[in-house]
């Protein structure tokens, strides 16, 4: 619990506007996008710069409350809901885009921009930031950065990882780090900056991002291939990779993924295929060229039934617009979306889908699945009902099952969206109990008394007082 | 309501959102850049996710139908671009809709604020003569000069704030289009069929003009136009105020009344009734013959989703060399899903130059009577607009529905812009010998 004093000096420092501690806003600043989770705040500050966000981790560590932080809560592993209370800081409110540094090809910016509003603003510059999670329209490249995120345009250009140049963040004891820099090269010591990334505010709270950006591509085309087996969809992955051609995208839905969006956004999917393969290939215009027309055989050879090129620009956009809806889209169809990050080397696409489907019908449950196919990273989503308790058991058992092979495989429980609180026991499966142990003792470097986003990635060691 | 559902602390007496509808929502947040109230606080629980998690927690009874909940319901503008936005088929704006019954349930009002509402919602707007009547006052206030006379003295400064708003976005009053138009117009030129106008209130009352250009293009465009004067005011205002009972006595009225008519369909003029009308099927769902229902639905047109359809014959068109901008009603492009269709019309006259604003389809901070209740609010939501229009230095701000129209025209003299207003049929209008 909260003193009154504690939240009279916070609203005194940070004004009445950007600290809420009535129960309606605690409600609603307890979840994020993952289901059936959500925590309840004591306090939810909303910091306007980083001495704010020194001030409040400081009057969180002398009241004991544990802080988690909190970008627009779009995150799908549960990382910014406040699992043991406490105190939220939301970011949002710290949206400047400090720089754009066409010489050094970098932007800095404050932790709450939205993903979308940095790449529109580096575009009118003539620039590219690439990574695009599904959420882009709203989330935050302080959320992107702390879970890591990924996105259609990984396969070719990687995740958010790839493009933090630096950090600037408050750790427990209420330091600031600055990690990183625009040199393209740095070993100067431990890579914090990489340590940091996907640390899922458990060692410490970002305020400032510096980004690499590059240059355009010159040239995109959109392909849209459908297939009458899904296992043949997956052979098609890799068998362009094989070519040695990557895509800038190469996204599958399966029919009940294509018959969702499609409801939501029209844009004329048939609704009686298996699967799509949504591929684009960017680059210089000749490259493009080639590389479509030989994808565009790989997929016949791979028994694609049809192969569409989108016309134009616009067309490909809708394309893409349409993919990044699938998992809500999919939440149309029952009242609780399970949502799951699967990723296999890709070689074993079509194995994984084989496997799916064969869960599927064992468990007697309806899923839908999507995801990067380029990647070997799927979301199989089971459509189901929260208030069906037997039907949860098996909803469960689908993933337990799932992820046992997949680690066998020698794949990973998350490809994009953090270990947060769903996936904890997942984690200890896949890294074992030696990295458990590791990772533990990184944390309490950080943060001896475990006051950063507790009970995240690892169950709370509860140092606190 | 079915027994079976899940109230929580929903009063199981009057309308309350459906459990499985509010389920739905898997918080993805897509709702939150569209949200006009949310970009005004960025507090969550005024975003279209926030408001469904609070009605949630209400219904599964770990939270009381609060003050605060209250607030949140009537403070949503109700744009439904959160709806345009949602993959999951939620629809936070009517679900807030049926929590403003229950705010009056729930959290009874002071008598006279009850008393008052009630006798406007369920007296004067149920019938046209009340309501015509009700006006004569206004229009006597403009006629003899009072209108000048107060605004310049200032007197109306003194009182509470959204009147002085009130009277400086009266339009110039007439007399009322229902005492005026005939029931039936015929169709001019080929005869392509046979329709009923769907006079709305405000429509009549503050732009007989534009609904009278309306009835001609109809004719001009080959359809004979039946007015029936016995038509009720859609209900529209009711649903927003909460008070969805009476919005369903006028849906009875208004159902038998026009299906008792041959006609192809029911057009109407007004983006608000056009949307209330096609809400009839869900809001009758318990009462009615589902077949009739649809029947009655199917027929509900806005005009530019009728002319759309039946092919707009332009080969005596008129030009028009003007550049022109289009603000898109959120009733018209959010709640029935229309917005190719108004462009397609004004790109059909000759001459004319469609310029896009930026955020065409953000709400203008009217909605209803939220734009009197909250003023600063208000203002902040129309100034956002304000810029875009500005930006397109087009001569003309074309618009659909009359609560866009009033907002907008006084927005634009009180900013000094040089933008004239028009509704979509004046503009045809225009172009139509």
């Amino acid at each position: 619990m909260i003193t009154k004093t504690a939240i009279d000096q916070l609203t005194a420092k940070l004004g009445s506007q950007n600290v809420f501690h009535q129960p309606e806003d605690l409600l609603t600043l307890g979840y994020d996008a993952t289901p059936q989770l959500a925590g309840s705040p004591d306090v939810v500050v909303y910091p306007t710069c980083s001495d704010e966000v020194q001030y409040a981790l400081q009057l969180a560590r002398d009241n004991d409350l544990p802080v988690t932080p909190r970008g627009s809560g779009t995150g799908l592993s549960g990382g910014s809901i406040p699992a043991e209370g406490g105190m939220v800081i939301c970011l949002n409110r710290m949206k400047r885009i400090l720089e754009i540094d066409e010489e050094n090809l970098t932007a800095s910016v404050e932790a709450g921009v939205v993903t979308l509003d940095l790449f529109n603003t580096v575009a009118a510059k003539g620039l590219f930031y690439p990574p695009d999670p599904g959420s882009q329209k709203i989330s935050t490249l302080g959320g992107n950065v702390m879970e890591d995120a990924g996105g259609l345009r990984g396969l070719k250009y990687g995740v958010t990882r790839d493009y933090v140049m630096a950090l600037r963040c408050i750790l427990a004891d209420g330091s600031e780090l600055a990690t990183g820099g625009k040199s393209v090269k740095d070993v100067a010591g431990y890579a914090f900056k990489d340590l940091l990334v996907g640390s899922e505010g458990t060692l410490g709270i970002i305020t400032e991002i510096t980004l690499k950006l590059i240059p355009p591509p010159q040239a995109k085309r959109t392909l849209l291939a459908y297939f009458a087996d899904i296992r043949n969809a997956g052979d098609a992955v890799s068998q362009i990779i094989a070519a040695k051609i990557i895509p800038s995208t190469m996204e599958i839905m399966d029919r009940a993924t294509i018959n969702c969006v499609e409801d939501y956004s029209k844009i004329g999917l048939p609704r009686q295929i298996a699967a799509l393969l949504l591929i684009e290939v960017d680059g210089h215009p000749a490259l493009v060229a080639e590389e479509a027309a030989a994808i565009e055989q790989i997929l016949a050879r791979a028994r694609a039934t049809e192969v569409q090129v989108a016309k134009d620009e616009i067309a490909a956009a809708k394309l893409a617009e349409a993919r990044r809806t699938a998992l809500s889209a999919l939440a149309r169809v029952s009242p609780t979306t399970l949502l799951e990050d699967a990723t296999v080397p890709r070689s074993m696409l079509a194995e994984t889908f084989t496997l799916i489907d064969q869960l599927t019908q064992k468990y007697q449950l309806q899923v839908g699945t999507f995801g990067h196919a380029g990647d070997g990273n799927l979301h199989p989503t089971v459509l189901c009902d929260e208030r069906n308790t037997d039907e949860m058991h098996r909803a469960h058992a689908f993933y337990d099952q799932l992820y046992e092979q997949v680690l066998a495989w020698g794949g990973t429980v998350s490809g994009e969206h953090g270990i947060g609180l769903a996936k904890k026991d997942y984690l200890a499966r896949q890294i074992g109990s030696g990295g458990i142990a590791v990772m533990k003792r990184i944390k309490s470097a950080f943060d001896p008394t475990g006051m950063l986003n507790p009970g995240k990635i690892l169950s709370t060691n509860k140092n606190r007082t | 309501m079915n027994p079976k559902e899940q109230h929580g602390n929903f009063s199981p007496e009057k309308d309350a959102p459906k459990y499985a509808d509010l389920l739905q929502c898997m918080r993805c947040g897509f709702c939150l850049p569209t949200c006009p109230t949310f970009a005004l606080t960025g507090r969550e629980r005024s975003s279209p996710r926030g408001r469904v998690a609070l009605a949630r927690a209400v219904a599964e009874g770990t939270f009381e139908f609060t003050s605060a909940i209250r607030e949140e319901a009537f403070f949503c503008l109700d744009c439904r671009a959160c709806t345009s936005a949602c993959p999951s088929g939620v629809r936070a704006g009517e679900l807030m809709e049926i929590c403003r019954t229950q705010a009056h349930q729930q959290q009874p009002q002071p008598k006279w604020q009850t008393a008052c509402r009630d006798m406007i919602l369920q007296k004067m707007l149920t019938d046209p003569k009340h309501l015509e009547r009700a006006m004569l006052p206004a229009r006597l206030y403009q006629k003899l000069g009072l209108q000048w006379l107060l605004r310049n003295s200032r007197i109306l400064k003194l009182g509470p704030q959204w009147l002085d708003k009130a009277t400086a976005m009266l339009p110039p009053l007439g007399q009322p289009l229902r005492q005026q138009l005939p029931e039936l117009t015929p169709a001019r030129g080929k005869k392509r069929g046979r329709v009923a106008f769907f006079l709305g209130c405000v429509m009549s009352l503050m732009y007989a003009e534009v609904s009278q250009q309306t009835v001609r293009i109809l004719s001009h465009q080959g359809f004979d136009v039946l007015t029936p004067p016995a038509q009720k005011c859609c209900g529209a205002p009711h649903l927003s105020e909460g008070d969805r009972q009476t919005t369903r006595q006028l849906a009875i009225h208004n159902l038998e009344l026009f299906l008792a008519l041959d006609v192809d369909a029911i057009v109407t003029d007004c983006a608000g009734c056009g949307s209330a009308l096609k809400d009839y099927e869900e809001l009758l769902e318990d009462q009615q013959d589902t077949h009739k229902l649809q029947l009655f639905r199917n027929k509900i047109k806005d005009i530019s989703e009728f002319l759309s359809e039946t092919g707009l014959r332009t080969e005596e068109l008129l030009p028009i060399e003007q550049a022109v901008t289009y603000h898109e009603p959120c009733h018209l492009c959010h709640a029935q899903g229309i917005s190719r269709q108004p462009r397609e019309l004004i790109r059909a006259i000759p001459g004319i130059e469609l310029r896009e604003m930026k955020e065409a389809s953000w709400c203008c901070g009217s909605a209803a009577t939220w734009g009197l209740k909250f003023d600063a609010a208000s203002q902040q939501v129309l100034d956002r607009k304000l810029a875009n229009i500005a930006a397109t230095d087009a001569d003309l701000l074309v618009t659909a529905n009359p609560g866009c129209q009033l907002q907008l025209d006084w927005g634009i003299r009180e900013a000094g812009m040089a933008q004239k207003v028009i509704h979509l049929t004046e503009l045809l209008g225009r172009a139509t010998p």
